[in-house]
């Protein structure tokens, strides 16, 4: 009795899962777990209008170029980029709200692993796309180069910006000096970046993300924005210790 | 990145992150909760265990009868490869332990068990430039915040429930040699510090935050001469006048880099009002340069909360040509129907003074060698003694060096940052004190942004084969020395005493030791296994009084050689917090 009770609650587990959500076309042990930790469980549709591009072969581990290009999917609320053998899983937590859902950054690669865009829309589903990165190793358990470097603490948060316009949108390319620490490293504590906005010249956010220790060192990113005819956007954000990220990129 | 160009940083934040900010749960810590801290046994809340700063608890459930029982509840260590001195004094909030560490580290503890709920690492750059090792002194506690300050000059306020930064802010630049080691204390809902720095030529001031964003409110400095100021909600400031008269006690610029730093912190009585600030030596440490009182160098200020202002000042030490910075804590109390304070000053003597005025009550040596003054007078100056002054250094043989002279206190004093314990039960203070003297002269000096401004050269000395520090219980109305207990090395924890009966203290043999408050008979003992030098502090949690005390040693002690070294060059490094109850 007690093994039929149990056969027949793996059956229905089964059939819940299979109508839930899609199998995973990247094949990952972790997904299972990506899925329960950072979703809760929600039906997850693979869908070919999200992509990663990404190289198939990390050169380096610490800088792995990664580009989330999302086409003909409206009302995108939320990008939440994870990796999914890394140490630390998230990279960054995406609200364009009048940005394009798309944009670009560099990370850390700890091993070979799928790099995954899950993106929500306005009704709430989840919607996902991902790409494998084959990779020596390493990324994340090495100390950042600005550890060494005895002025890191005067280039800290100093903000490169640029800005090309074609008249009726923007692109903007950052670059944050930091060292962007993992905490991995023996005896060198985490020490990154956590919440990076552009904010338009009343100060109300145009994008914000929530960003974690496997972005690169001084990150880079490129985020397209509506020209609305400022005079210069401005970068605000702060690291886990408080230090202040507040920038004017003048176009 | 060619072609990227930089942009400007300028100052402030952000309304778009407001709604990341994570929601307040439990009843946050309030300023009636602080001023009641001393009378309140479930807690610590502030440094001082009371901003009075008097060490004092109504406990009484560990006491002279039962001591003996008093045995390890658990013991946390702080990690890492960063052993160094451990001077903090925790809190406990709410069953939550904040201990800060060595290299501006804060954990935070499940205070029952020991269990870590997170611990907080700031980054601290190259460049920093603490003089007595990579101390912190401990955190204050306001709202949902803990808070506390770093070896780069900067306060920082985490959430006590997630650890995560709520603000941050820059007290000073670390590279011009400022740096922050003392355990803020809150007023009014101020958070008030001091600043470290004063063998760098900085400016010593008291700054004023409010606790629940950073924002300063004033800032008063201490050396006479430079202008005060108060901020509005904008952060535009207004002057709100000079400290003291420029050029009374100073002649010429020399108070543009006049020392008198902050570095030990504050206490604050709510039944005053004021803030009392112990200041540190002139700088540079060659007196010859600076002739004049040089206000408020080795003194006590205290200050109005409200205003910012400096209501009264006494200066132990002036024209300092010893380093006998006089920082120490200002311990207020009752006495004779009248609200008073006690301070074992660096330079030997022990001063009483009504806590209203400044007005000198009594004053009495709490060493029992000291050279360099022969006493008091009535208002409580020193008599010096010239032939024990080092000599100027441009009427010596070669203008290089002045006349060696040898003086008692040293320079690490009669007291150093260890703070002392009044208990109103016996009426008496409990000192931390060390004998010691040095060989001391002086040299040509010029000042250097970031470079050490002293002038002095010197050797530390025993004056006792047999013993340097001595626990010593002090009558203030008296000025006699009740009881000592002698310690082979120099005492450099803080003194805890409590309505049990009884007076706690480390030593830097890694004992956590008790005596009996009335006769000094010690009653218990507990090895940690690394120097203690760190102030104990008590709590009460399900019934049950707890003894707390971090341990691992270092601090200004082993950066200096002499002879005092072979008392204490054997001993181990460590870092840990140790928590003690009765067994059942």
């Amino acid at each position: 009795m007690k093994r039929w009770i149990a056969a027949c609650g793996l059956a229905w587990l089964f059939t819940g899962a299979a109508a839930a959500a899609d199998a995973d076309p990247l094949n990952s042990v972790r997904w299972p777990d990506l899925q329960r930790e950072y979703l809760a469980d929600a039906p997850v549709s693979f869908d070919s209008r999200i992509e990663v591009l990404a190289p198939k072969v990390a050169e380096d581990s610490m800088n792995v170029p990664v580009t989330i290009r999302v086409k003909g999917l409206p009302d995108v609320k939320r990008v939440l980029v994870v990796v999914d053998f890394n140490p630390i899983v998230k990279v960054l937590d995406f609200h364009p709200l009048m940005a394009q859902p798309g944009l670009s950054f560099r990370i850390k690669l700890q091993q070979a692993s799928p790099v995954r865009a899950l993106v929500q829309t306005g009704d709430g589903r989840w919607l996902a796309g991902g790409a494998w990165v084959d990779a020596a190793g390493g990324g994340c358990t090495a100390p950042s180069t600005g550890r060494g470097a005895p002025d890191w603490a005067q280039k800290l948060n100093q903000v490169q910006g640029r800005v090309w316009k074609d008249g009726q949108n923007q692109r903007l390319r950052l670059r944050i000096m930091h060292p962007m620490d993992t905490g991995l490293a023996p005896g060198i504590p985490a020490f990154f970046i956590e919440q990076l906005a552009v904010v338009d010249d009343k100060g109300a956010p145009m994008l914000q993300l929530e960003t974690f220790e496997p972005l690169s060192e001084n990150p880079v990113f490129s985020f397209d924005l509506p020209d609305l005819g400022q005079d210069a956007l401005r970068v605000v954000g702060r690291d886990n210790n408080g230090n202040r990220i507040d920038a004017k990129v003048l176009p | 990145m060619k072609g990227l160009r930089n942009s400007t940083l300028s100052g402030l934040l952000i309304a778009a992150f407001a709604a990341m900010a994570a929601p307040q749960v439990m009843a946050g810590v309030t300023d009636r909760d602080i001023e009641n801290d001393a009378k309140t046994t479930g807690d610590v809340l502030s440094w001082g265990m009371g901003t009075e700063g008097q060490r004092y608890s109504p406990l009484d459930k560990v006491n002279l009868n039962n001591v003996k029982n008093l045995v390890p509840a658990w013991s946390f260590s702080f990690g890492g490869e960063k052993q160094r001195g451990q001077e903090s004094q925790p809190l406990v909030v709410n069953g939550k332990m904040f201990v800060t560490g060595s290299y501006s580290r804060l954990f935070a503890l499940d205070a029952k068990t020991g269990a870590k709920l997170w611990q907080y690492e700031h980054r601290l750059p190259d460049g920093i430039m603490p003089c007595c090792d990579v101390v912190n002194r401990g955190a204050a506690v306001y709202d949902n915040l803990v808070i506390f300050s770093t070896l780069d000059a900067q306060l920082v306020a985490l959430d006590q429930n997630t650890g995560k930064v709520v603000w941050k802010e820059k007290i000073d630049d670390y590279q011009a040699g400022y740096s922050n080691t003392a355990a803020p204390i809150i007023a009014k809902g101020l958070i008030l510090t001091g600043v470290s720095g004063g063998e760098f030529g900085i400016v010593g001031r008291v700054e004023a935050r409010d606790a629940k964003t950073g924002k300063l409110v004033w800032v008063r400095p201490t050396v006479e001469g430079h202008m005060g100021y108060k901020f509005d909600a904008a952060g535009n400031k207004t002057e709100i006048g000079v400290s003291g008269t420029t050029n009374a006690t100073w002649q010429g610029d020399l108070w543009k880099t006049g020392g008198a730093a902050t570095w030990l912190g504050g206490s604050y009585d709510p039944k005053t009002g004021l803030a009392y600030f112990g200041t540190g030596n002139p700088a540079p440490w060659n007196s010859h340069l600076r002739p004049g009182d040089n206000l408020y160098s080795c003194s006590t200020v205290a200050i109005d909360v409200a205003t910012g202002q400096i209501k009264w000042h006494f200066q132990g030490t002036p024209n300092d040509g010893w380093d006998y910075d006089g920082v120490n804590e200002f311990v207020t109390f009752d006495m004779n129907g009248k609200r008073m304070g006690g301070k074992a000053d660096r330079n030997g003597f022990f001063y009483v003074l009504d806590a209203n005025t400044g007005k000198f009550e009594r004053g009495f040596p709490f060493v029992k060698k000291i050279t360099w003054a022969k006493g008091l007078d009535a208002a409580g100056k020193p008599i010096y003694d010239p032939a024990n002054r080092p000599g100027d250094p441009s009427k010596g043989a070669d203008g290089k060096k002045g006349e060696v002279v040898f003086s008692a206190p040293s320079f690490l004093g009669g007291k150093n940052q260890m703070p002392m314990a009044y208990s109103p039960d016996t009426g008496l203070f409990y000192v931390p004190a060390n004998e010691w003297g040095m060989e001391i002269w002086n040299e040509p000096i010029t000042y250097k942004k970031g470079a050490a401004y002293l002038g002095a050269g010197f050797t530390i000395k025993t004056i006792d084969d047999k013993y340097i520090g001595a626990l010593r219980a002090v009558d203030p109305k008296t000025g006699k020395i009740v009881w000592e207990v002698t310690n082979n090395a120099p005492l450099w924890g803080g003194v805890l005493t409590t309505k049990g009966g009884l007076v706690f203290w480390g030593t830097p043999e890694g004992y956590l030791k008790a005596a009996d408050a009335k006769t000094g008979k010690e009653v218990w003992s507990f090895q940690t296994g690394t120097g203690v030098v760190a102030p104990p502090i008590t709590w009460e949690q399900d019934g049950e009084q707890y003894i707390g005390v971090a341990a691992g040693w270092g601090g200004a002690v082993p950066l200096w050689g002499g002879d005092v070294a072979k008392k204490v060059n054997y001993l181990n490094q460590g870092g840990s917090m140790w928590v003690f109850k009765l067994h059942k």
